[in-house]
């Protein structure tokens, strides 16, 4: 009942704002569910197999490049593009993080983090992506909203709609996905590997593989994210895929909502994303604008959360707070 | 050859800088086992201190440099009485996750009052003598580096002697080695924790200090370093001090071989490549004990 619910709005949501004009907070929506997606895939690797990546944005990176570079190439459809890029970041993604697991907790973060500095300047010079210059996706606009939907081409008043579906389309699918690996044997191993690896591979779990296999999930959602970015934006620039805004926000969402909850990230970026569209939107012009005001909240959101609720916010007793809502004598302890 | 030397003498003076950056993580990851992803964001703290007070007052980077070491220990002292002494007992990404968010916290918050514009220390007494040069066979060594970095191990030596000959510095060890222990014999872990805390900070704030007379002074400018600091403090071998300044001076001096041979932007990519590979290869560090 309430999933459909939850469901029929996220389906209705953009309508009154293309009835009205107000496409601004589609594109709020195209961000909710975009780094709530992200967020999904983060919790895989950093939830489930308890591995913390602070360097994702690589493969978000490798996506969009992937992507841009079969469309101009090859004139490649948009989800064959999609489809590319994610086997290549899923090759990637198993060939550098293999030897890495060998690390463990912080220095796998660290290791992470190492591989992003390194991306940075191989993303600013390497030729073939056009260094620094970035690539420029070819689209040609002006087909419907169905030939939109079938070649992520949109362009001016429909945009805003059309990258809306698309995003909840991707976004369904993760979370689709994310729910059948978490009641598999495979999520049991992921949880099993964080837990306890010794205990693990003590029945036999190949941790080191295990690990790689959820970086590489992770690395699949970030990827398909990116081509939905790159499509969206229209370019690829290395400055604009390799941001820390990529690294930072899913694992926020997920963080904030609930870590290795499936529902956290979506719940954390409902909350987190548009705080920062609201602080930019109202900062506007001012003498405040662009000076990291949301920064500055999602830093002490962060603090807060770890110094006081590591568990994040699902992780409160709302069916007990929802329950003496409701006035059921039966949440209440019975006094004799 | 001339080229190739003269890079090693450059590495080697950023090496001793490197260290200083290096040292106060030491204390907090290396010989305490906390970690603080907020490091190079003292750092900058100390950056913006030593430009604010050279801009406002006029005071030479090398004076500031005594007033910002003290308050920053307070800084320190506060960010574990605060928020880490909540942390420091759950789970480990608890610990990464409260520092992460210390890191964006203290950036943006510089970034607000500052904005990002790139800001430089001028006139000061380093900045004076860019110029003066030493001459060794065909290598010129800059004077001003070669006094930042003979502060920087001056500072490093009276470190070492501190943790490994004092009173004091036993019980820092004695309380990384074995919390509970160190209680029975009347050492209070908590103060000491705070106190490795703002030690780590004010070292690092001093770092900062200097590195302003030689770089652009600006609210980003920590990460890097951040970085940078991990990979030294585990190529040193944890909680090793000497450790630190060796693996310091190894890692400037890659990064300027090269940066004459290579392109510029790929100088920190090696040092992280070489960072995940002694993670491989040589767990404990190129100097490590154990």
């Amino acid at each position: 009942m309430i999933w459909g619910v939850a469901a029929l709005a996220a389906l209705l949501y953009p309508i009154p704002f293309e009835q009205t004009g107000y496409v601004y907070y589609e594109t709020v929506g195209f961000l909710v569910l975009l780094n709530a997606m992200l967020g999904i895939g983060w919790n895989i690797i950093g939830g489930w197999a308890g591995q913390f990546d602070f360097g994702p944005n690589i493969f978000f990176a490798t996506g969009a490049y992937t992507a841009a570079l079969l469309a101009i190439h090859f004139q490649c459809n948009a989800w064959l593009a999609l489809l590319g890029a994610v086997v290549v970041s899923v090759a990637i993604c198993a060939a550098v993080t293999y030897p890495i697991t060998r690390l463990r907790g912080h220095y796998f973060a660290i290791a992470t983090v190492a591989m992003w500095m390194i991306a940075q300047p191989i993303g600013a010079t390497w030729e073939l992506i056009n260094g620094s210059r970035g690539l420029f996706l070819p689209v040609a606009p002006g087909g419907g909203f169905a030939h939109g939907m079938l070649t992520m081409e949109f362009a001016g008043r429909g945009k805003g709609l059309g990258f809306y579906y698309l995003a909840l389309l991707l976004f369904a699918l993760t979370l689709l996905g994310a729910r059948a690996v978490e009641r598999s044997k495979l999520g049991f191993y992921f949880r099993a590997v964080r837990d306890d690896q010794e205990g693990a591979e003590g029945i036999g779990i190949d941790s080191r593989l295990y690990k790689v296999i959820a970086r590489c999930l992770m690395a699949a959602i970030f990827a398909a994210g990116g081509v939905l970015y790159g499509f969206w934006a229209l370019a690829v620039f290395p400055d604009q895929v390799l941001e820390v805004n990529w690294n930072i926000l899913p694992m926020m969402a997920a963080v904030v909502g609930g870590l290795g909850r499936l529902w956290g990230p979506v719940l954390g970026s409902i909350i987190l994303i548009p705080i920062s569209q609201l602080m930019t939107a109202t900062l506007g012009a001012g003498p405040l604008a662009g000076r990291g005001i949301d920064l500055i909240i999602y830093g002490a959101v962060i603090m807060l959360i770890a110094g006081w609720r590591p568990n994040g916010l699902l992780s409160l007793p709302w069916e007990r707070w929802a329950a003496r809502f409701r006035g059921r004598a039966a949440a209440q302890p019975v006094k004799s | 050859m001339t080229l190739f030397l003269q890079a090693v003498a450059d590495g080697l003076q950023m090496g001793l800088l490197y260290a200083l950056v290096a040292v106060g993580l030491t204390i907090i990851w290396g010989l305490m086992e906390m970690i603080n992803f907020a490091h190079g964001e003292f750092m900058m703290l100390g950056m913006f201190g030593a430009w604010g007070l050279s801009v406002s007052l006029g005071w030479d980077p090398l004076v500031s440099m005594v007033p910002l070491a003290v308050i920053m220990y307070g800084a320190g002292v506060l960010v574990y009485r605060l928020l880490m002494r909540r942390v420091q007992r759950g789970e480990i990404f608890t610990q990464i996750f409260a520092t992460v968010g210390l890191f964006f916290f203290v950036q943006n918050g510089v970034v607000a009052l500052f904005t990002s514009d790139y800001r430089f220390v001028e006139k000061s007494l380093l900045t004076r003598l860019s110029g003066a040069n030493l001459t060794l066979g065909n290598v010129r060594i800059g004077v001003p580096l070669l006094v930042g970095g003979l502060i920087a191990l001056a500072l490093f030596l009276i470190l070492y002697l501190l943790i490994d000959r004092t009173d004091f510095g036993l019980a820092l060890q004695a309380t990384s080695e074995d919390r509970d222990a160190a209680m029975l014999v009347g050492i209070r872990p908590q103060h000491m924790y705070a106190v490795a805390w703002g030690l780590g900070t004010a070292l690092v704030a001093i770092a900062g200090v200097i590195l302003a007379n030689f770089f652009a002074v600006y609210p980003q400018a920590g990460l890097s370093f951040t970085v940078l600091a991990y990979a030294i403090v585990a190529l040193g071998g944890f909680g090793s001090i000497l450790g630190t300044l060796l693996a310091a001076l190894v890692v400037g001096v890659v990064q300027s071989v090269t940066a004459a041979y290579l392109p510029p932007a790929f100088k920190d990519a090696f040092v992280f490549g070489s960072y995940i590979l002694i993670g491989l290869f040589r767990p404990q560090g190129l100097f490590g004990r154990f």
